[in-house]
């Protein structure tokens, strides 16, 4: 009986599908063509290097190549067909210099980055990936592996206020309580303290105003010293002594390039948080805070689970 | 989100991580070399992890009990017994012993121990620290010489100051209020790059109490000055230096006391005073090593003051060359034929041994020719102790799992006295101690240690610690703790040789203007250490979801080879005759109820066995302490604390503080302004009968400014 159904003539229902499915082969077949993918950077690192190698085995189809920038001409002058990646702050001037030229996605570029060289403005042209994590990716870690934690202390510069107000409004559905404090000359530890003292929790804002070698030492040992948890700025702080952060790497870059680069470059979006990341904590820290061992992946699900189901 | 990444991708990941070469291929993961600052010897263990009983007085319960002594503050502390000898004398113990001699603990200010060098007594009010730069105070509750040295018999005060980063800025303070309070404090704090400084100024002055057990004003006031300057360096990535400098300069009244032995003679001093200098330096060099191994050496010195010159008036007798030779021979003959010179002074000598009878013959001629007559002369009690400390500790983090804490230590101690010493009289003492700390298993963690100790005086020791603690979870643990230690005796215990050389006499006494009283005292030279076996078990939990912390422990401690003996210089007799027990239960809460209210409660049960009557007073049965704290907002703060001893020396003690303080903005300024008010709520004497308030209310008022 079964044998004999599957030879009946195809139903309409079963004709859409086959439809549907040419549609999307051939589709995929227009997006496959080989794309000229040209990254762009001041200089060719071993890091781009290698970035560039992975991504050229990941599409294996399209042209991949790295250009120095000063090899470049003005971007007017480039094919609209390229697609343009750039890695780095100095090849985002050079990229902003013409609004002309091919569609670009620009990597490695923080909120704060875009804020000083774009003053809030998002040109048509560009696709901004974020290189720091979303603040309310951050705050929903905060609320998972420090569940007690109420008032969260945030350390800004003249630079980086612009995003407390977006803290604020992502911090309400959490019902977290923001305690910001300005800290314009980090020599002067006082704001320092005084944010520890009336939070639970330290976030950290990627600001590299703030947050670099040499205030590390001083936020990390002030902020234990009263048992407090640093969340964030980024991976680095955690192998130094944050407790945890989001972070997205190389692998995550990749698949979310990949992905944007089977679409049309018309469908970009004009900035993007990665989707894809990791959970990052310093064990010895969790402990030390009598904190339960984090499971980062675990953690990094029900986050990412949280994102997709608000 | 990576779909489905495995755990052993993670933990590659965090190898790769971890690995700084690998970590700049990863064009994602900031490559700018960032110090591992929180590393596995620089952090601490929790709570839970803790090999004892640890209670913890914070910034915010330090500036909310609004007390303006370090003893004060430690009647948060449970099973510790605080009270006074007079105004400016606290006495403190742990768990009890005698009142007047608070000498079994060790203290430290900053790594630095305070107790002093030939006294072995802690001068609470002399500390050269001011309460405005205290950070924390840790207290570890029980034995424990692996850790701090000799003199952690019974327990540790461990003082931090605020670390200079912390104190940039500048703040301003003053404080008056009744019984002549009047106190002030100011600093400095500045940063510059690399390096923090702190300097601080602040003074003390208060009446002490107010009356004596005959309803005289009591002579017990002090007034002190205070300097510090800490400076924190770092040299390079891996290198700090931090420096201390600290002085105080004050005087503290003590009445005259001086009973004539001899009757018939009522002149009088008016007073024994005291100016009390206290002089500390210590330099820490920091090194880390690796982020698993680090060490610091820190080298002290420190030199304690204390002038007391007074006019004492006794008979002429007092300072005969054959009265002198009679105490030697036998000091109970001689205080009974002196304190009855009138009687004998007909019939002749009382009976005793040839000698005996005609040394006191010559002595009582004496007195019916003349020598009965009162002099007054000038004593100097004086003493000036010295003590230079060099420290190495090192840590070591063998693995994730195994870390090694060992050092060694070099102490000299010096103290100068005629009236004591008979000059100057030193020590040396080597130290070297091992603590191993093994995470054996999630749950289980065991910690065990020892310490040698060899003073040059007294000989050397080994005292060892074992701890096991079991994690219910990283909040919860169960612990069972048995240490011993020892303290040894200190220079007046064991050396003393005690005489009072009297100088400015009027008249003068057998043609001379400086004579030596007859009366000398001779410590035993061969004392042994005191011995210490304490066994405790434990429960320490922090109930996140409700913010409450609590600590439970029962203990069981034997004092064996104790010197008891009260240090007075008629028959002195030191030995290590006796003994003493304490057994009982002690608990800790600290419970935020919320984050504008905090609850905090101690209490210890105390039951003291010891074979010198002496050695129980000082504890009281049943102690403790409550404290609420709570933020009323728009920079209302209040805080309310209770705290009780059934028997102290045999009086109650009950009482209840409370603050209220407002902050209140001027642009960047900050204006602080705060009363307290203290209410007695017994009707017992302070510790000592001499110790009484008239009235039984006090109120002090602070203003501050920080900008």
């Amino acid at each position: 009986m079964r044998y004999g159904t599957s030879r009946k003539t195809p139903t309409v229902g079963q004709w859409l599908i086959g439809l549907c499915l040419f549609l999307t082969a051939w589709l995929h077949g227009v997006a496959v063509q080989a794309a000229d993918i040209l990254l762009i950077g001041s200089e060719e690192s071993p890091g781009v290097q290698s970035f560039v190698q992975a991504l050229s085995e990941l599409r294996p189809t399209d042209r991949v190549r790295f250009q120095p920038l000063a090899s470049l001409p003005a971007p007017g002058k480039l094919p609209a067909s390229l697609r343009l990646i750039l890695l780095d702050l100095p090849s985002l001037d050079w990229r902003l210099k013409e609004s002309q030229g091919p569609a670009t996605l620009v990597l490695r570029i923080s909120r704060l980055q875009a804020q000083q060289r774009l003053a809030g403005a998002q040109p048509a042209h560009l696709s901004l990936l974020w290189s720091d994590p979303p603040l309310s990716r951050q705050l929903q870690l905060i609320r998972r592996i420090l569940p007690q934690a109420r008032r969260v202390g945030v350390l800004f510069d003249q630079h980086s206020e612009f995003m407390l107000k977006e803290l604020h409004l992502a911090a309400s559905p959490f019902h977290l309580e923001i305690v910001g404090q300005r800290w314009d000359n980090t020599q002067d530890s006082r704001p320092l303290q005084a944010v520890l003292k009336n939070s639970d929790v330290l976030l950290g804002l990627d600001d590299p105003d703030l947050y670099n070698p040499k205030t590390a030492k001083n936020l990390l040992l002030s902020s234990y010293s009263r048992q407090l948890a640093l969340v964030g700025p980024n991976a680095a702080f955690v192998r130094a002594g944050s407790l945890a952060s989001t972070y997205s790497d190389q692998r995550d870059w990749l698949a979310i390039l990949d992905d944007l680069l089977d679409r049309p470059p018309a469908s970009w979006p004009r900035s993007l948080y990665p989707g894809r990341f990791k959970v990052l904590s310093n064990a010895q820290v969790a402990r030390s805070l009598s904190i339960e061992p984090i499971d980062e992946v675990s953690v990094a699900t029900e986050l990412a689970e949280g994102e997709r189901h608000p | 989100m990576s779909l489905g990444p495995s755990s052993t991708r993670s933990s590659l990941l965090l190898a790769l991580l971890f690995s700084p070469a690998l970590l700049a291929d990863d064009l994602f993961l900031e490559s700018e070399s960032l110090p591992q600052v929180l590393t596995a010897t620089r952090l601490k263990q929790t709570p839970a992890e803790v090999p004892g009983s640890m209670t913890v007085l914070d910034s915010e319960l330090i500036n909310a009990s609004g007390a303006r002594d370090i003893s004060e503050l430690l009647r948060l502390v449970p099973g510790m017994m605080v009270g006074n000898i007079s105004g400016n004398q606290a006495a403190v113990n742990y768990h009890g012993t005698n009142a007047s001699e608070a000498r079994r603990m060790q203290v430290l200010i900053d790594g630095r121990s305070v107790y002093r060098a030939g006294l072995a007594t802690v001068d609470w009010s002399d500390i050269p620290v001011a309460m405005e730069d205290i950070e924390r105070i840790e207290v570890f509750r029980g034995p424990n010489t692996v850790s701090y040295g000799a003199n952690a018999l019974m327990a540790v005060v461990n003082i931090i100051t605020r670390h200079p980063a912390d104190s940039h800025g500048t703040r301003l303070k003053i404080t008056r209020g009744e019984r002549g309070i009047n106190d002030f404090y100011a600093s400095q704090g500045l940063g510059w790059n690399g390096g923090d400084l702190r300097l601080s100024l602040s003074g003390q002055e208060d009446d002490g109490f107010d009356s004596d057990r005959n309803g005289a004003d009591y002579r017990d006031s002090r007034r002190l000055n205070r300097f510090s300057l800490a400076v924190s360096q770092a040299l390079s990535d891996n290198q700090s230096l931090d420096w201390q400098i600290d002085a105080k300069d004050g005087t503290n009244q003590r009445p005259y006391t001086y009973h004539p032995v001899f009757s018939g003679i009522t002149a009088a001093g008016n007073n024994s005073d005291v100016i009390a200098k206290d002089y500390a330096g210590s330099v820490r060099w920091n090194l880390d090593v690796n982020p698993d191994h680090s060490l610091y050496i820190q080298g002290s010195a420190q030199h304690w003051d204390r002038q007391q010159v007074w006019r004492a008036c006794d008979a002429e007798v007092s300072f005969s060359p054959q009265l002198t030779q009679l105490w030697q021979l036998n000091p109970n003959y001689t205080e009974r034929l002196a304190r009855n010179m009138p009687r004998f002074a007909g019939p002749g000598a009382p009976p005793g041994t040839a000698a005996e009878m005609a040394l006191a013959n010559q002595v009582l001629d004496q007195w019916r020719n003349g020598a009965s007559q009162t002099l007054c002369g000038d004593i100097d009690q004086s003493t000036r102790e010295s003590r230079y400390d060099l420290e190495l500790q090192d840590t070591l983090s063998l693995s994730d799992s195994l870390r090694l804490v060992s050092g060694m230590n070099y102490r000299y101690d010096r103290a100068d006295s005629e009236t004591y010493f008979n000059g100057t009289l030193d020590d040396t003492t080597w130290r070297a101690f091992g603590q191993l700390e093994w995470r054996a298993s999630e749950h289980w963690l065991l910690q065990g240690g020892a310490m040698y100790e060899d003073t040059r005086l007294i000989g050397s020791s080994l005292t060892p610690r074992f701890a096991v603690n079991y994690l219910i979870n990283p909040r919860h643990s169960l612990r069972a703790v048995y240490s011993e230690a020892i303290r040894s005796p200190d220079m007046f215990e064991n050396n003393v040789n005690w005489s009072y050389q009297v100088t400015n006499l009027q008249p003068a006494a057998f043609g001379q203007s400086s004579a030596r009283y007859f009366v000398k005292t001779r410590g035993p030279g061969d004392l042994d250490q005191e011995h210490i076996r304490s066994r405790e078990l434990g429960y320490n939990g922090y109930f996140a979801e409700l913010g409450l912390a609590l600590d439970v422990k029962l203990f069981y401690d034997e004092i064996s080879g104790m010197i008891s003996e009260p240090l007075r210089n008629n028959q002195y007799i030191a030995s290590n005759a006796n003994n003493s027990r304490f057994r009982g239960t002690e608990s800790q809460l600290d419970w935020r109820l919320s984050q504008i209210d905090r609850l905090r409660l101690t209490y210890a049960f105390v039951d003291a066995e010891a074979s010198n009557p002496l050695d129980q007073q000082f504890s009281a049965r049943n102690s403790g302490s409550a404290g609420w704290l709570r933020d009323w907002g728009h920079g209302w703060n209040s805080a309310l604390f209770y705290y009780g001893d059934n028997a102290l020396n045999g009086y109650r003690f009950e009482r209840v503080d409370t603050r209220i303080a407002k902050r209140i903005p001027l642009g960047k300024a900050h204006l602080q302004l705060a009363g307290v008010l203290q209410q007695r709520l017994d009707h017992q004497p302070t510790t000592f009968v001499d110790n009484n308030y008239d009235e039984r209310r006090v109120m002090y008022f602070s203003a501050e400014l920080e900008f």
